[in-house]
């Protein structure tokens, strides 16, 4: 016999974790020993501490690109949670034993670069895949369906701490059987165990007698360490740059990583088999599970009894029993709680059983323990602009005024508001929770941002896992950006990476972006990516003053888009009416672009326009849209419309064409369309010279043409045929805002089938 | 030649597999039982008890079947649920015979279905000639279960009106029944459990109380899951019955199985198998159970008419009636997948594409 005590485990495991704490009291050593990355003891101290709540995670990570990670959860019930805090509350000192996180990380970069250069070799020989998977196996051969009910089932229900320890011994011992050959992983286990014997032999020449070691590991490595004794040489160990970090973690997190140790999937419930194992009552956990989900079913608004949980926990012990099982395993309880409660449906139950199952608990670190260095910007940034009393989980709301404060004296207080939003759109960039723009009720407001604060845990493991990225809040946005812009799909998701680099405060991220536009814009691109894209830019520059930020860099790049986009506009008018929407679009923003930004050539806009709404081989609706903008913008005198009217709307134009070219004309500036007499008697001068098949052409296109003038400006248009026809303008008026009679209804509902294509 | 019963009740049909189970039960047995929870399962998902290979009764879901025999452990009601064709009452056939080794004491729930019919009648004769008496009294297959400890099977339960249907309350909670003709009140033994089944597609039609399905534990039967599983249970009866009936006719390939799921399946799914394209559904149910009798059917056909193997003819003519069931839309859809699916898979389905083509002209 070695002498060493092992002790083997599930790394989630609510009975592992009970009759360990009772078997360290039985052995009660001197020294206790987990499997646990040996350079993680920096954070053992404040994992022990009292206001360290379950559950947290011990993140480690590389320095370098491609940033590699470990992640080590830790619930209330990890057996080496609780063997920490007995050696704590004993004061008997416990090691760490495992490979060092850095040596970790360099193992799993040297792996995952060698998948990918399989990849790219793509070597069709994958032996492993074909061979089951030791989990599946066990599945298989247990007939419970899953390994994890297999182990509940098994080792969950033990009584007391030696069949724990002899079941999870011998678990383990098979496994090994199970997997001897052709594990992926087969090296790294054996360095590990190596290094795990040698750090026991340390401490055993330390002076420590192994009767009183014990070692707490996971079964797997009982049978690895048992012949600890043998002298032998450890190989060198790949390091590679790390840090590590502690970290609330949640629940959530916990149930959607799964495999053997990294998580389970339902740690609200093995939280209630710990405290049934805490009160000494086994059934305590089906009981509280029932009773929750009934609850919760009752909480949403569904009937449950208490007759019916009665009668679940009879099903789920029945069904315990029928495969010779002590206690119902989780996967009976689910069942039971299916066929009494939701009536066998589980959808019904589907909400209640996730709420038990899973839960929304989430960890707690104390303030000012293991930050990473983002967690300190994020503190520090936090004081400086007098944002902590957010800080909290009520949500509140923050206006902010980004103009410059002239009551103030100091520099840094007037612009308070400004540097806080930045700071919260780098906030934003990252994906935290923490605060959320509301979209203001004033439109384009320049200056006024509204923004919803609420601090949830989350969003502080969202902040740790940002320190993947940069050591300052400032530096992991930046990152963020540059992300977007490499996976940009589209021209605008770009000029979005540099609204948002300027809404950050960041000009320099908005470089990189914008010499990523550039090369993007060499490409053919679409007029309409063209105008959304130089809309986005003519706000930010719009904008940027208020913000304080110079972007005069911005300005070429939007000076070519602008140009590219007065070129290619003709030719993109060549459309068919349902794209032609599109377009129009588009045509106003590359025109509200234009006059919102002096740097850029009239000229060249209102040559495009010309083009446009002169040539007759295009969409007649954009081309009236171009007149109509031409209209607006003074650039065409009442002659010329009157030319241009006759000439759209003379007889031997197809009616549909004419018509929508009217409606084109129409999207824009009525009013100055209702002023011009001239235009409605060609108008009229037009539909006189229709033919009574052209004219049922013609109605249907004037109708959409006029369907969203207001009842008012109706009226001005009755008032304007009045005139033309010498009638009473109000008389006119109301025979045109009349609701339609059946029968006129009934001929349009006819029209509305009109085969066009004939 | 004496006459043979058409259709034997499962305890006589399985009565080896069902003695081979009893002999080498080492489990321990509920009381009114024959057998032990496990072995029941044994009986119904397959397995070998020593040298008896046991034949699976109901493929997939295994789980569904654990809760049903845990619930009669518990002497909870079970309700069986599901679209027709599932196998719903063939399930309950076999528990009841499994676990009593007696599956007739049914009651077949119908729109004329009566309280007396659930509990108690009389034979008027004797009623009027001596009185009321035990001996006067016909009980109802209910009132023996209770009697003997046994489990009662109530098929369609919902078609029952609901003043039928809760009789069966008070008989569920008080587990006792009164007459107070003969002031008697007969308590139930141990082991008496009543087995209902109900189908979705009669939902409204006469919907139970709440109260009813609270003394009900539910288990809801699904539809076979895969191809290949639902092609399993085809092929499985499809066998046990062409023993049955004496159908001179080879058994269906596995080409031809594959097929007959396959049409079916999309039909009640309303998309292909490839989800690409999506499919009017007819009205009919098609399940299971119909494409079993469908292949009975053709074969049937080819044993007598055609040369005992299953031709595409056969099968055509057997399409034609499970899927156009009634209106005009049934044929629309039927004649819509013959154009858009079957006639664009190629080779191996033209033949049974054109058979079926022909019935449409």
């Amino acid at each position: 016999m070695s002498g060493v005590n092992f002790f083997g485990i599930r790394h989630l495991s609510p009975a592992g974790a009970f009759f360990l704490r009772e078997f360290l009291d039985k052995t009660h050593p001197e020294l206790v020993m987990i499997e646990a990355p040996s350079d993680f003891e920096d954070v053992a101290a404040d994992i022990v501490r009292a206001e360290t709540r379950p559950p947290f995670a011990v993140l480690a990570y590389t320095k370098s690109i491609p940033v590699r990670t470990i992640l080590y959860p830790f619930a209330e019930y990890s057996p080496e949670y609780q063997a920490m805090l007995w050696c704590h509350e004993n004061k008997i000192p416990f090691r760490f034993m495992d490979l060092p996180s850095e040596t970790f990380l360099a193992l799993s970069d040297e792996r995952l670069r060698k998948a990918e250069e399989d990849e790219c070799e793509d070597s069709g020989e994958n032996t492993d895949e074909n061979k089951p998977d030791v989990y599946e196996q066990i599945a298989e051969k247990s007939s419970d369906g899953s390994h994890e009910t297999f182990w509940d089932r098994t080792l969950e229900q033990c009584a007391d701490a030696d069949a724990y320890q002899e079941g999870a011994n011998l678990f383990g011992a098979n496994i090994r059987t199970l997997s001897d050959e052709n594990r992926y992983d087969e090296e790294e286990t054996a360095l590990r165990e190596t290094y795990m014997r040698y750090v026991i032999r340390n401490e055993v020449k330390d002076g420590v007698s192994p009767e009183r070691i014990v070692v707490v590991t996971g079964s797997y490595h009982v049978e690895g360490l048992k012949n600890w004794e043998n002298e032998e040489i450890l190989p060198e160990l790949p390091v590679i740059s790390s840090l590590h970090t502690l970290m609330p973690y949640s629940y959530y997190r916990l149930s959607t990583r799964s495999g053997y140790g990294a998580g389970n999937k339902a740690p609200a419930y093995y939280e209630l088999i710990w405290d049934g194992l805490q009160k000494g009552d086994r059934l305590y956990a089906a009981n509280a599970y029932l009773s929750k989900i009934a609850a919760k079913m009752r909480e949403i608004g569904n009937a449950a009894s208490s007759a019916q949980v009665i009668e679940a926990l009879r099903l789920a012990e029945s069904l315990a029993k029928m495969r010779g099982g002590l206690l119902p395993t989780l996967r009976d309880l689910r069942d039971a709680a299916q066929t009494c409660i939701g009536e066998g449906n589980f959808a019904l139950i589907s909400t209640a059983a996730a709420d038990t199952e899973i839960g929304t608990r989430i960890g707690e670190i104390p303030e000012g323990v293991s930050r990473t260095s983002i967690q300190d910007d994020f503190y520090r940034e936090l004081k400086e602009l007098r944002l902590e009393k957010y800080r909290t989980i009520v949500a509140q709301d923050l206006k902010l005024d980004l103009r410059e404060n002239i009551r103030v004296s100091s520099e840094r207080s007037a612009f308070l508001d400004l540097n806080r939003s930045f700071f919260l759109h780098r906030l934003r960039i990252l994906g935290l929770g923490f605060a959320q723009c509301v979209p203001s009720s004033q439109e384009n407001a320049t200056w006024a941002e509204s923004w919803v604060v609420c601090w949830t845990p989350e969003s502080e493991i969202t902040l740790v896992e940002s320190a993947l990225k940069g050591d300052t809040v400032e530096i992991a946005a930046s990152v963020s950006i540059k992300e977007a812009v490499e996976q940009a799909q589209s021209m605008s998701d770009i000029a979005k990476a540099i609204d948002d680099s300027f809404r950050c405060g960041m000009p320099s991220s908005a470089g990189y972006a914008i010499s990523a536009l550039q090369a993007a814009a060499v490409d053919a691109v679409s007029f309409e990516e063209l105008a959304k894209t130089a809309f986005r830019l003519s706000r930010v520059i719009s904008y940027g003053d208020i913000r304080k930020v110079d972007c005069s860099a911005v300005e070429p790049i939007m000076k070519q888009l602008y140009y590219r986009a007065c070129l290619i506009m003709s030719n993109s008018c060549i459309c068919n009416d349902d794209a032609s929407r599109k377009i129009a679009d588009a045509i106003n923003m590359i025109n509200s672009v234009e006059l919102a930004q002096d740097c850029l050539e009239t000229e060249d806009w209102i040559k495009a326009l010309k083009e446009v709404s002169s040539r007759d081989d295009l969409n007649t609706k954009l081309s009236g849209l171009c007149t109509a903008i031409l209209l607006e913008r003074n650039e065409m005198t009442n002659e010329e419309l009157k030319i241009e009217v006759s000439r759209r709307l003379s007889k031997g134009v197809p009616a549909d064409l004419g018509a929508g070219w009217f409606e084109g004309l129409a999207l824009k500036n009525r009013f100055g369309l209702i002023a011009r007499l001239s235009l409605w008697e060609s108008l009229d001068e037009f539909i006189n010279s229709l033919d009574d098949e052209e004219f049922k052409r013609a109605l249907v296109f004037l109708r959409r043409a006029f369907a969203d003038f207001s009842s008012g400006e109706k009226d001005s248009v009755a008032e304007n045929l009045g005139e033309i026809w010498g009638l009473n303008g109000a008389q006119v008026s109301e025979t045109v805002n009349a609701p339609l009679d059946d029968a006129s209804q009934q001929l349009l509902d006819e029209l509305s089938g009109f085969d066009f294509d004939i | 030649m004496e006459k043979q019963d058409l259709r034997l009740p499962a305890e006589q049909l399985f009565a080896e597999e069902l003695n081979a189970l009893i002999k080498a039960e080492t489990d321990p047995i509920p009381e009114g039982w024959r057998m032990s929870p496990r072995s029941v399962k044994t009986y119904i998902c397959g397995g070998k008890v020593g040298e008896t290979v046991i034949t699976p009764k109901y493929i997939g879901h295994e789980r569904l079947v654990e809760i049903a025999i845990a619930t009669l452990v518990t002497d909870r009601a079970l309700l069986l649920i599901g679209e027709p064709g599932t196998a719903k009452s063939w399930l309950s056939e076999h528990l009841t015979a499994a676990i009593n080794g007696n599956s007739s004491r049914v009651i077949q729930g119908t729109a004329g279905t009566t309280e007396e019919q659930i509990r108690y009648s009389w034979n008027y004769a004797m009623l009027i000639a001596n009185g009321p008496s035990e001996a006067a009294m016909l009980k109802s297959p209910v009132f023996t279960a209770m009697e003997d400890g046994a489990i009662a099977r109530v098929e369609e339960i919902s078609r029952c009106a609901s003043e039928v249907q809760d009789t069966l309350i008070s008989l569920l909670s008080e587990k006792r029944i009164s007459v107070p003709e003969l002031s008697l009140e007969v308590p139930a033994k141990k082991g008496f459990s009543i087995i209902a089944t109900a189908n979705t597609r009669d939902k409204g039609v006469n919907d139970m109380s709440a109260a009813l399905k609270r003394r009900f534990n539910i288990v809801v039967l699904p539809a076979p899951e895969t191809l290949e599983e639902e092609m399993n249970i085809v092929k499985t009866r499809v066998e046990q019955l062409s023993d049955n009936l004496d159908l001179n006719a080879a058994l269906p390939k596995d080409a031809v199985i594959q097929k007959i799921c396959t049409i079916f399946r999309e039909l009640r799914n309303g998309e292909t198998m490839d989800k690409k394209q999506k499919l009017k559904t007819p009205a009919g149910v098609l399940s299971t159970a119909e494409a079993i009798s469908l292949l009975c059917n053709s074969m049937a056909l080819a044993g007598s008419f055609g040369n005992g193997e299953i031709s595409d003819e056969d099968i055509a003519a057997g399409l034609q009636g499970a899927v156009v069931k009634d209106s005009d839309k049934d044929s629309v859809a039927w004649k819509e997948y013959l154009e858009n699916v079957m006639k664009k898979r190629g080779m191996a389905w033209s033949g049974l594409y054109n058979a079926c083509r022909e019935l449409n002209e």
